[in-house]
């Protein structure tokens, strides 16, 4: 995973986020950088959902 | 000469020339898009995107009736009208061999959906999305389907896709799961707004949607074959997505969105589309559907003629029609009607019978449907609660109605709903006279003016 990746891991592992809220915690690199992370994010199967939407890291 | 059809850099064209759409020439970030998108009483075309050089971006083009009818070619009030004349004359499409959208073609590692700019809409999304999009499959025994359908970017080549209400292309993807095979798709976006009313029209299943596309442009629709799927495209879109629904049931997490519903949805289980190819013309323009006024105004058309269609199949003679944009042209018709005794029960349970309407009002020809405060003075005073009012329970829902409490249902549940109508129609046995509206005396003798 990319650097970028585990910032964003250990961010949802830290607290349930929106996607708009890890987007707001990463506003410094580029779009496109951004998306690659997440789908980073996705492909490793580790996220989940809660009923108001946010990611979260499965347990 | 054979007539050409519009395209969508045509649509932008004339939106521009009517003073619809303004230019953003400094250059944006993705992020700072809709932001933009919401500030705007014009469309906006970008014309600069930080990280996608040689891309553009066009939104918020059909967020109104006048860039509605702009589309159409029509007045505002003659949407419905021109639409329904458009669905009585298919056109057949043609194939042809080079095409604008395949000017590039990426597979494989290229195909990578990174490299399309698609921003984050809503505060509440579960992610970046596509949301102007023509779908195309098909199934050997019924054939071809088009439809729209959201995507949710999840990896350079993954999207989750909005497949949980009843559509054509669930049924033809539910036949491929029964056998667990993927079903081939391919997803163009930047088509003119003829192809995306076709493809939101609820067709019969063996109805061809680029054919009734064909009929709105009075031309036929220019198609060319996929780089890697068994489908066919239009030849002028700016943007095709080729790949497969994996045969995994309603199983990923996909939402929320921002609905055409104007509130944010919930999480859903959906499908995934996986790419394998992009193709797309060298000068792209991502077309970003701004939700929720261009999904809405793109509904009105199609619900209005399936109205109109219902009430003259109950043999009831239709004058006027409207899907209130307040309903998100979508969940509610009104309708003024020629009526002869019981009509305006038959004219109801007409259009209630269409989609997922779930409120129906009609009145007499005298009302101004589209004055509200005329329909109100109609359902005051012709309404009488205990005889003009239809319930029918347990009709087909759609989930983005929280009244219905969709979460309730488990995944791949598909919702029911009530649904009521209102006799806003003179009584049976109440005169005519009883309603003469009042009129000022010498009106038609005199004008204000003329004393200022």
């Amino acid at each position: 995973m990319s650097p970028l990746a585990e910032a964003i891991v250990r961010e949802i592992k830290a607290k349930p986020r929106q996607f708009s809220e890890v987007v707001d915690a990463h506003l410094d690199v580029g779009w496109r950088d951004f998306l690659r992370a997440w789908g980073e994010v996705q492909q490793a199967e580790i996220l989940d959902r809660d009923e108001d939407g946010h990611y979260l890291i499965k347990s | 000469m054979t007539t050409m059809k519009k395209s969508f850099r045509d649509y932008l064209r004339e939106l521009e020339a009517a003073g619809e759409l303004r230019r953003v020439r400094k250059p944006v970030d993705l992020r700072q898009v809709s932001g933009l998108l919401g500030q705007s009483r014009e469309a906006l075309l970008f014309e600069g995107l930080h990280d996608y050089p040689g891309w553009r971006l066009a939104g918020a083009l059909v967020a109104t009736r006048k860039r509605l009818a702009i589309a159409m070619g029509s007045s505002e009030t003659e949407i419905a009208q021109r639409f329904e004349k458009g669905l009585e004359r298919p056109i057949a499409p043609v194939m042809v061999e080079d095409a604008p959208c395949q000017e590039v073609v990426l597979s494989g590692k290229d195909a990578d959906l990174t490299a399309i700019p698609y921003p984050l809409m809503h505060v509440l999304d579960g992610g970046p999305y596509i949301s102007a999009t023509c779908v195309v499959s098909k199934d050997a025994e019924y054939g071809r389907n088009v439809g729209s359908y959201r995507l949710m970017y999840r990896t350079p080549n993954e999207t989750g896709i909005d497949l949980v209400s009843p559509s054509d292309m669930r049924f033809y993807y539910q036949r491929q799961l029964d056998r667990g095979k993927p079903l081939e798709i391919a997803v163009a976006i930047g088509v003119h707004p003829f192809e995306m009313l076709a493809a939101s029209y609820k067709a019969p299943i063996d109805m061809d949607e680029y054919w009734i596309a064909g009929g709105l442009h009075g031309a036929p629709v220019p198609l060319v074959k996929c780089k890697t799927v068994d489908l066919e495209v239009p030849a002028d879109a700016e943007i095709v997505l080729e790949g497969e629904l994996l045969p995994i049931g309603w199983s990923a997490d996909e939402g929320p969105f921002g609905e055409f519903s104007q509130i944010s949805g919930d999480v859903k289980w959906n499908p995934i589309f996986r790419v394998k190819c992009i193709t797309r013309r060298r000068d792209p323009i991502f077309y970003l559907l701004t939700m929720p006024l261009e999904n809405d105004w793109l509904s009105a058309p199609v619900t209005e003629a399936a109205g109109l269609r219902a009430l003259r199949n109950a043999s009831v003679q239709p004058v006027a029609i409207r899907a209130p944009v307040g309903s998100c042209g979508y969940w509610t018709l009104i309708a003024s009607i020629k009526k002869r005794p019981g009509e305006g029960k038959n004219a109801l349970l007409a259009l209630l019978s269409v989609s997922e309407v779930k409120l129906a009002i009609v009145t007499d020809d005298d009302i101004d449907i589209n004055d509200p405060d005329d329909l109100d003075w109609a359902m005051t005073f012709r309404v009488q609660a205990d005889r003009d009012l239809i319930v029918v329970q347990g009709a087909r829902g759609k989930h983005i109605d929280p009244s219905i409490k969709a979460w309730e249902l488990g995944k791949g549940g598909l919702p029911t709903t009530a649904k009521l109508g209102i006799d806003a129609t003179i009584p049976e046995g109440v005169p005519r006279k009883f309603y003469k509206r009042l009129q000022y005396y010498g009106r038609d003798r005199i004008k204000l003016e003329d004393y200022l």
